[in-house]
């Protein structure tokens, strides 16, 4: 248990800290195309909630596709270890505005190069900006790859605000550059100044998710929608044998539907519940966590059934289940009181709970599954 | 009887109820939000099939995901099946893919505990 308590914490912290700068979804591993879809997906279904701007909703869509592609371009120009490797993708609103931010392995060498690409983009007014593109789309000074600068250009006349950005070393050989973007809710543009705060922030946690080898981390509301998408991603960046990746999959629905079924909410209404969920990896498991606000007066029996259930042996476990299983006086909407004994044994791990104090009324439930390697 | 054909989305599995053509079929991933919603028409369905049923009942089960709340509604179609079993001649084929031994293992577990012939076809 002991291990463990740190990282429950660690799930409270990430949540507040996620919270307060309203960051909603950081994606760290490798971006396939099938990745960057379901992450389009899922930022575009939650956009269609929270953005009542058609104009913005497509300005930060459009932002959003061209700093993904950015990613996958370039992140196979890393020769390194791939986890070290892993670029992230991330996007917060806060007041109004929103924030994406890419990080992605580069050679140091090609760092003065997109350094003064960037000076160079950020000196220019929307009408130079707009020469400029068509002068390189020209002159066909396009990189090997197929049009980074373009790429960039592109993202500064659509943001309407200036690029910030920033290198950050980590060896001899590559650096992560991170480039944050804050699209205009003018047409004119030039209405935000001062994302290096904001950058500076999530490289700050970046870092953390580097050093804690987090994959996958969502923040916000909780409903069928945001679990399907989910879940593909989540399909899409597991690697390993069909068996393990099964699991993985089964534990997560159980543990997203969780959420969104048992998990209670500060605000009256609101489309799902809050909560965070991510998954991470170390030498020997996998962990996926999940957060949550209840009520405090589920605590107590929350609490007796997952120690109940996580002190069952294998057989008792299995007859347990079947018991439920048979047992349709607990069959509603909400409840079939299979979860935490399915849990359990796909795991085949203890479950881990822990409760952090908000107020008088609620508490933040943290879940968290231990997936063995095979 | 009117058949059912429900097409499988992301989280709703594949229906096929066709009393005509003698096919009984749920398929892909049931991970519904509110399965007892979804599998009401199925129960319905089967219920009405048992009054006047096939000699023989072949329930196909070809599922990739399932997740507990399905669980308990499949075991309310079993104990239909069940009940119709004992009268008439009813296999339940329980496929699985292959490696999916959390997929075997479910089938497994309603095999001992519900009382019809179960086969289970390992697929690719």
């Amino acid at each position: 248990m002991s291990e463990n308590n740190g990282k429950l914490d660690f799930a409270f912290t990430l949540f507040n800290a996620m919270r307060k700068d309203n960051v909603g979804y950081i994606y760290r591993g490798y971006f396939t195309q099938s990745i960057t879809d379901n992450i389009l997906a899922l930022t575009e279904s939650s956009l269609e909630r929270a953005e009542p701007s058609a104009k913005i909703k497509k300005r930060v869509y459009s932002i959003m596709v061209e700093c993904l592609q950015n990613i996958t371009r370039h992140q196979e120009d890393a020769e390194m270890d791939l986890a070290k490797a892993y670029g992230i993708f991330v996007i917060e609103k806060k007041n109004e505005r929103y924030y994406i931010t890419t990080g992605n392995l580069i050679d140091n060498k090609n760092i003065p190069q997109i350094k003064k690409l960037l000076e160079k983009i950020n000196s220019l007014d929307p009408e130079e900006l707009k020469n400029y593109y068509k002068e390189v789309l020209m002159e066909g000074e396009l990189s090997e790859k197929g049009g980074a600068g373009l790429g960039l250009i592109d993202m500064a006349r659509k943001s309407g605000n200036k690029l910030s950005y920033d290198f950050k070393n980590i060896s001899d050989l590559h650096s992560f550059f991170y480039l944050h973007t804050i699209p205009s809710l003018t047409k004119e543009g030039g209405d935000a100044e001062g994302g290096e705060d904001s950058l500076q922030n999530i490289i700050g946690i970046h870092e953390i998710l580097n050093n804690e080898n987090l994959l996958l981390i969502f923040n916000g509301n909780f409903n069928q929608e945001t679990l399907v998408n989910l879940l593909s991603t989540v399909e899409g960046q597991m690697s390993g044998p069909t068996s393990f990746k099964k699991k993985i999959f089964y534990i997560t629905v159980e543990m997203l539907q969780n959420i969104f079924k048992h998990g209670d909410s500060l605000n009256i209404i609101e489309d799902g519940n809050p909560g965070i969920f991510f998954i991470s990896e170390k030498t020997n498991a996998y962990f996926i966590t999940t957060g949550n606000y209840i009520t405090k007066d589920k605590i107590e029996d929350l609490t007796t059934r997952v120690e109940y259930v996580n002190n069952l042996t294998k057989e008792e476990l299995d007859d347990f289940y079947n018991k439920r299983l048979f047992n349709f006086d607990i069959d509603d909407n909400k409840k079939s009181g299979l979860g935490i004994i399915d849990l359990r044994l796909k795991s085949g791990q203890q479950l881990y709970v822990k409760f952090n104090d908000i107020d008088n009324r609620f508490a933040f439930f943290t879940l968290q599954a231990k997936i063995p390697k095979a | 009887m009117e058949p059912i054909v429900i097409e499988a989305t992301e989280d709703t599995p594949k229906v096929h109820l066709d009393a005509v053509n003698n096919k009984f079929l749920i398929a892909d991933r049931s991970l519904p939000e509110n399965s007892i919603e979804f599998y009401q028409p199925i129960f319905e369905w089967l219920v009405k099939y048992t009054e006047a049923p096939k000699e023989k009942t072949n329930f196909e089960f070809r599922l990739e995901y399932f997740n507990t709340s399905s669980a308990k509604q499949i075991t309310k179609i079993l104990l239909i099946l069940e009940k119709l079993a004992t009268t008439w001649e009813v296999v339940v084929s329980w496929y699985y893919k292959k490696e999916d031994l959390d997929m075997l293992s479910s089938g497994q577990r309603y095999a001992k505990l519900i009382n019809i012939k179960f086969e289970f076809v390992e697929f690719d």
